[in-house]
């Protein structure tokens, strides 16, 4: 697939084929805010294993995919349900020595990224010096000796993931992604930067016109844009600011049924088996008018 | 002002939290960090009118009037005079020392103040628990920040000799190591559901400062799996003043979503 100037809008599941066995994906995330959740329950259905997850702040999405055996490792800083507390699956997964776990401080793993994204060897960073994260993984993250000052620094090498996967406000059908109130989080700026591929889903399919008239919101232009879905409330259960908040029945449900893996598997077997289409998934949740009591945030 | 008689350990903490900062404190908050964000609401609704919260490390100044989300969420930039771009804007004020205060809780504590939150065991890659991650206490550790530290669970478990792993570099061997790696700052205070620690300038081990109403240092002291420094005598925790505990109950925090945090404690709040 080229990123020209072209209709780049497909099905979700067109856009899952896009992703391989094996890959690693930078994956759109926080504990409960703006994931492309509607194609991880897509990449869960379609059985894909093997894959290499680069994450700042994993959450449900990723919890999910541990459990349903998608993920051979995690590279990220952090995994859990924010104030839901730990992410089960994750834990058990990791005790248990079936999850490699390479885990950076955020400016490293970003580093890593932005060094990827310029096409250099290697970043540099100062974060984590003394700790023992940078211990953890040679090949990726070692302590050098700053050419000028002499002072230590930590090189940080280049990271391009194979694809990148993020949901957004909108865009229109050339891929040109608008995020409001404007593109502001590091995995909207630096993961599809360093990534191969793009993959990105949204809330609204808008004209040309109108992403002409608004370009300061646009975060990822069409020449880096590879593969467009239209899903309305893609994010959810997590929030997509400032459209949606985070469904807190939904995250608790999870929070409580994922303590075990039985729970899990059904939840997953509810949420994500169960429905073939994100039709579907809106359906069961009585659709988007009914979603529209996640629209408060107070 | 007078003091308040009826009040809880969860309050006790935030109110003491807030009072040591300041109007020129610059402060950015991570996850799950709902006693120290109800603290920096609360200073600069009293003594700290000037401090600067910036909201889940986004929202500048923001104004949310309450804790009313997760305090990574979105809803707590409300009021905001900007939205911080993360990957350059943010990362930048942090390097430079700009951004300087943050606050830090981890599954285990040492006695230098250096945290883990990532793994327990003695192989990171064989986890006999398998926590959440070093998350921005890996880099604030290392990025010179000034860190206050709290805890809902002081017990021989969460306060420990020596971290299993080291993801957040606190004052590292003590004495002077911190400053020989090049590192400025480094953990100020220590807030728990027992007491109130500091670490002593020279040797940098952690010291009891205050504990909190019907705790002995006894008691503490059996409750840390480390030798604290002791003063002769340890005064109790001054008690919330009336109108913080107000601004707290009915202003800062109505929700008590502070509470969530007492999870895993054996104080009951
Ligand atoms: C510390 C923290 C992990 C506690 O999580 P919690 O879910 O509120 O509390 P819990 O006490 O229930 O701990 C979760 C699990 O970890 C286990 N655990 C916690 N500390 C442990 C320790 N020292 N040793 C062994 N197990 C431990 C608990 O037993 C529990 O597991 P269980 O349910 O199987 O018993 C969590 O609050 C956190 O990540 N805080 C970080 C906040 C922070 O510093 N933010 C800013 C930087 S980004």
């Amino acid at each position: 697939m080229t990123a020209r100037k072209e209709d780049k809008l497909v099905s979700l599941q067109q856009a899952a084929a896009l992703v391989r066995d094996g890959d690693t994906i930078a994956m759109q995330g926080m504990g409960t805010q703006m994931s492309p959740l509607a194609l991880v329950r897509e990449l869960i259905r379609a059985g894909k294993r093997d894959l290499q997850v680069a994450m700042v702040v994993g959450g449900i999405g990723l919890d999910w995919m541990i459990a349903a055996g998608c993920v051979r490792k995690v590279m990220a800083i952090i995994i859990n349900l924010d104030e839901f507390g730990m992410a089960n699956n994750f834990r058990r997964a990791a005790e248990a020595q079936k999850l490699e776990v390479e885990e950076y401080t955020e400016h490293q793993i970003l580093t890593r990224l932005g060094a990827g994204a310029m096409g250099l060897p290697f970043g540099v960073s100062r974060s984590g010096l003394g700790s023992d994260v940078i211990g953890l993984h040679p090949d990726t993250t070692k302590v050098i000796e700053c050419p000028f000052t002499g002072k230590p620094v930590i090189a940080c090498r280049a990271l391009e993931p194979d694809v990148a996967i993020l949901h957004a406000h909108r865009a229109d059908r050339f891929g040109n992604v608008q995020f409001f109130p404007k593109p502001i989080w590091t995995d909207v700026d630096v993961f599809p930067r360093a990534a191969k591929k793009v993959i990105v889903t949204v809330e609204e399919i808008v004209e040309n016109e109108e992403i002409r008239r608004t370009p300061i919101h646009t975060g990822i232009p069409y020449f880096k844009v590879d593969a467009l879905v239209h899903a309305p409330y893609g994010a959810h259960p997590c929030s997509l600011f400032p459209k949606y908040n985070f469904d807190r029945a939904v995250f608790q449900r999870y929070a409580d049924e994922s303590r075990t893996p039985e729970g899990t598997r059904a939840f997953l077997d509810e949420f994500v088996y169960g429905l073939k289409t994100h039709d579907q998934y809106l359906a069961k949740l009585g659709g988007t008018a009914a979603l529209k009591r996640l629209e408060s945030w107070d | 002002m007078g003091t308040a008689k009826e009040y809880t350990i969860d309050e006790l903490m935030v109110v003491t939290l807030a009072k040591a900062f300041t109007s020129d404190d610059i402060i950015l908050n991570g996850t799950v960090s709902f006693i120290p964000v109800s603290a920096v609401l609360l200073a600069r609704a009293t003594h700290a009118p000037g401090l600067t919260w910036v909201a889940g490390a986004v929202g500048v100044d923001a104004q949310p009037g309450s804790v009313i989300g997760n305090t990574l969420d979105p809803t707590m930039w409300k009021g905001c005079v900007m939205y911080l771009p993360q990957y350059e804007d943010m990362w930048s004020y942090v390097h430079r020392g700009t951004l300087e205060t943050f606050c830090i809780r981890g599954a285990q504590i040492d006695q230098y103040g250096n945290i883990n939150n990532s793994i327990i065991g003695s192989d990171y890659h064989k986890p006999k628990v398998r926590l959440p991650g070093s998350a921005g206490m890996g880099d604030m550790g290392s990025l010179d920040k000034r860190v206050f530290i709290w805890s809902t669970t002081h017990n021989p478990r969460t306060f420990v000799k020596k971290v299993d792993f080291r993801a957040c570099v606190g004052w590292l061997d003590g004495g002077g190591s911190r400053a020989k790696l090049g590192l400025r700052n480094g953990p100020q205070l220590v807030i728990t559901d027992l007491c109130v620690m500091d670490f002593e300038p020279t040797s940098k081990r952690m010291r009891l400062v205050s504990v909190h109403r019907g705790i002995t240092p006894k008691q503490v002291q059996e409750q840390t799996a480390f030798e604290l420094v002791m003063p002769a005598s340890v005064p109790e925790t001054p008690a919330p003043d009336a109108e913080y505990l107000r601004l707290l109950r009915e202003v800062v925090d109505p929700k008590a979503m502070r509470k969530i945090e007492f999870r895993g404690s054996a104080t009951k709040v």
